[in-house]
């Protein structure tokens, strides 16, 4: 290495190619792992397997894809799941950000305590959740389902059907079940969104809040002035990476719901899995996980182009 | 010193590598994909009965070939294992030399992938070939009319019945089965379970709702590969379902999916289980209607129950001028393209075939009736289960639910899906409709 760079430094060809060699086995392990993966997917994403062999049917299996009623509701679905799973987490997270950054006892205790949902995997915490709701035997099913309680039949949360939709056939007011999920989700992910605010907080500095103070702000309008404009790149972020997390993620959904009841928390991701594990049409399902993958590629897009702008503007 | 040190671990570490090899079984392995695990001692695990047999069988086989083969089972998930062998064979990847097969629409995506290889031309040369049941010959057999399994036990779909629940005798048809369901309901209880959720990739539609559909007529396919749904058959089976639905005839656990319909008839609270042959190992404990438990856990209680008079097994009700319907599946053998040792294969179905291994495959893994003629008269399927079985299933008209349809997983979703969406979630829904539009969908594919 000392005589790699001793030539590095004496100029010549070798300082113009030396950069090259250095980054050459990284380049290779991005082209096995992420370059091929993804080429072979928009190749497949234009196949149909038939009894001979992979037959090129072109853009077909993206029409059939857009031609199935459960596509667009899936679409629907998704963008439920997303809306609420993010802002019941972001505004969770903030609550209890706010809470643990006051000074509380035992904060650091309560810290660590917030850390068991991260260190579950997603598709226990979906068999937890769905244990507490399983008509009959589920520990809050007795609770749910009594009608004097909820009236006038209870609520089965595993099995009751979807209200009538608001808008058209758009999947809003969500099932319970869609309610439940996102509960559960929101839960595993509040360690990540709480610290991550929580640490951001702390970097607002306490000279701004007490002249603010001195100026006359209350608790209310010191957050909503000062500790969110100084937050919003950080929230922003913990947005994005909520959005992502939520648009691929289907362990919970496996073990929680199964896509049901009916077709009510089939989200595409779920769909995804569903077109190549339950179906085996990997054509059809390379055609929606790049149609995914083109959501996830504006999605980081956007972190990367805040994080930048942070980074900018410190 | 350094240099001598290194050496010295170098060759240590090379003679220890060496001795590793040179140590390995002399014998070749002979590599099985099977949905139980031999090393999965629980006693409260589902897959128990599978579990134990191969944990009994691994090493008579080995015995028996000893020198020859190492048989080698690798454990996979029951509703992945298919998938996992797709992708293996297609990727080019490490398959088994022989794969369990215990679902027959698995024949047709293997025939569509080009998942397993043709074993007419080894098989026809069998001396147990000629014993074979043809029915499930049939059911080995790819649309190309090639062999790409070797059956071993079929596993129809029936009725397990609370004797007390319906002492009469169970509803012939549905008149008389929705005038004892209303008597039932009465006193608090249900009917019927039954696997009603859209789970599993629609795996409800295999069970009750096809024993459903084809004993009112019905059918999913228009014979030619098509799907045909809006049948006034059809209508008729949804109609009913609906009714059962609505009524509360069924519990609500049985929209739970994840198998929890089961629980409805564990504790008696649901009269009838319509389901496969096999489930009396998934089935337990039991508390039956007067109160007696029975509670070892295991696929005894069923048994237990069934010699005890508690529970009985029969057919399905059917409407006039039909007889009942039910599905049918074969359990067995595939050898993946790509096996490495097809030759071990070949014995081992061989050894599979001997008198001594037959029936205990059957009853183990198989979980259903044997497809060789010669083991059907073996005293293990001699006992009141298996004459119950084999009486309910005589009475009825058994059949794949898939017919001609040669995308099975994707037409199990979606009519899964539909057929949910007309009993359970908008059952106000115009049938017709609902069907026309899932058939055309699903027809636009082929």
């Amino acid at each position: 290495m000392r005589q790699l760079l001793s030539r590095y430094k004496g100029g010549g060809q070798t300082q113009t190619s030396l950069p090259f060699w250095l980054i050459l086995p990284t380049i290779i392990v991005l082209l096995a792992i992420q370059v091929y993966p993804a080429l072979y997917t928009a190749w497949l994403s234009l196949q149909e397997r038939e009894p001979t062999g992979w037959t090129f049917v072109g853009v077909e299996n993206y029409k059939r894809l857009f031609g199935t009623s459960l596509f667009s509701e899936s679409i629907g679905h998704t963008i439920v799941f997303l809306v609420g799973y993010t802002s019941v987490t972001l505004a969770l997270g903030f609550i209890i950000a706010l809470l643990l950054n006051g000074n509380v006892r035992l904060s650091g205790f309560y810290i660590t305590l917030l850390f068991i949902p991260w260190i579950i995997a997603d598709i226990l915490v979906g068999l937890i959740f769905r244990l507490m709701v399983v008509p009959d035997y589920g520990l809050l099913s007795g609770i749910l389902q009594n009608p004097k309680i909820i009236p006038p039949n209870g609520l089965s949360v595993l099995t009751a059907v979807r209200p009538t939709p608001w808008f058209g056939n758009f999947a809003f007011p969500p099932a319970p079940a869609m309610d439940f999920l996102i509960l559960a989700s929101a839960w595993r992910a509040l360690p990540f969104v709480t610290l991550l605010l929580l640490a951001a907080m702390q970097t607002v500095p306490s000279e701004i809040i007490e002249s603010s103070r001195i100026d006359g702000a209350n608790g209310r309008q010191v957050i909503r002035h000062i500790m969110i404009p100084l937050m919003l790149p950080t929230m922003v972020v913990a947005l994005f990476s909520l959005t992502l997390s939520g648009m691929n993620g289907v362990g919970m959904i496996f073990s929680l719901t199964g896509g049901g009841p009916g077709t009510s928390t089939e989200v595409l991701s779920y769909m995804l899995y569903s077109i190549g594990w339950d179906r085996l049409q990997f054509g059809r399902a390379a055609a929606l996980a790049l149609m995914i993958a083109v959501v996830n590629w504006l999605l980081i897009s956007g972190t990367l182009r805040v994080t930048r702008l942070e980074d900018r503007n410190p | 010193m350094k240099r001598k040190w290194s050496l010295i671990i170098f060759i240590a570490l090379l003679a220890l590598v060496l001795v590793a090899c040179g140590g390995a079984a002399e014998e070749p392995d002979f590599v099985t994909w099977y949905q139980y695990d031999q090393d999965n001692e629980d006693p409260a695990s589902d897959e128990r009965v599978g579990n134990e047999y191969l944990r009994n069988t691994i090493p008579q086989f080995n015995e028996a070939f000893a020198g020859k083969w190492t048989w080698v089972n690798q454990p996979k998930a029951f509703d992945r294992m298919t998938t996992e062998l797709v992708a293996a064979v297609q990727a080019g990847g490490e398959v088994p030399d022989l794969f369990e097969l215990s679902n027959t629409q698995d024949v047709i995506d293997f025939y569509r992938n080009g998942t397993a290889q043709d074993l007419m031309e080894w098989a026809q040369a069998q001396s147990w070939f000629s014993d074979l049941d043809p029915n499930g010959i049939e059911a080995c057999k790819g649309p190309d009319g090639k062999l790409y399994c070797i059956p071993i036990s079929q596993r129809p779909q029936l009725v397990y019945v609370w004797k007390d629940r319906y002492p009469d005798g169970y509803p012939s048809t549905p008149e008389e089965f929705l005038a004892r369901a209303a008597e039932l309901k009465a006193e608090g209880l249900y009917a019927i379970t039954f696997f009603g959720s859209t789970d599993k990739g629609g795996e409800g539609l295999t069970r009750a709702i096809w024993t459903t559909i084809s004993s009112f007529g019905g059918s999913l396919d228009d014979g030619q590969g098509n799907m045909l749904l809006n049948t006034p058959e059809n209508t008729a089976a949804i109609e009913f379902l609906r009714e059962i639905v609505a009524n509360e005839y069924a519990p609500e656990i049985a929209f739970a999916g994840g198998f929890q319909e089961e629980e409805a008839f564990k504790d008696a609270s649901a009269g009838s289980f319509p389901t496969g042959l096999f489930g009396y190992r998934y089935v337990n404990p039991l508390t039956a209607p007067d109160g007696t438990a029975y509670d070892k856990g295991s696929a005894e209680d069923m048994l237990d129950a069934i010699a005890a008079g508690d529970v009985y097994l029969t057919s399905f009700l059917s409407v006039e001028g039909q007889k009942p319907g039910c599905g049918i599946d074969v359990a067995g053998f595939v050898i993946p393209v790509g096996a490495k040792n097809v030759e071990a294969a070949h014995d081992y179905i061989n050894w599979i075939m001997s008198p001594e291994q037959n029936a205990t495959w059957v009853q183990g893994p198989g979980g259903g009736f044997p497809v060789l003629k010669t083991t059907q008269t073996d005293e293990t399927f001699q006992t009141p289960f298996y004459k119950e079985a084999a009486e309910a299933v005589g009475s009825s008209a058994c059949r794949p639910w898939y017919g001609s349809l040669q995308r099975p997983n994707e037409a199990q979703e979606v009519v899964m899906n539909a057929i949910y969406k007309l009993i359970k979630e908008d059952p106000t829904a115009d049938i017709a409709e609902v069907l026309t539009q899932t058939q055309e969908e699903y027809n636009a594919g082929n």
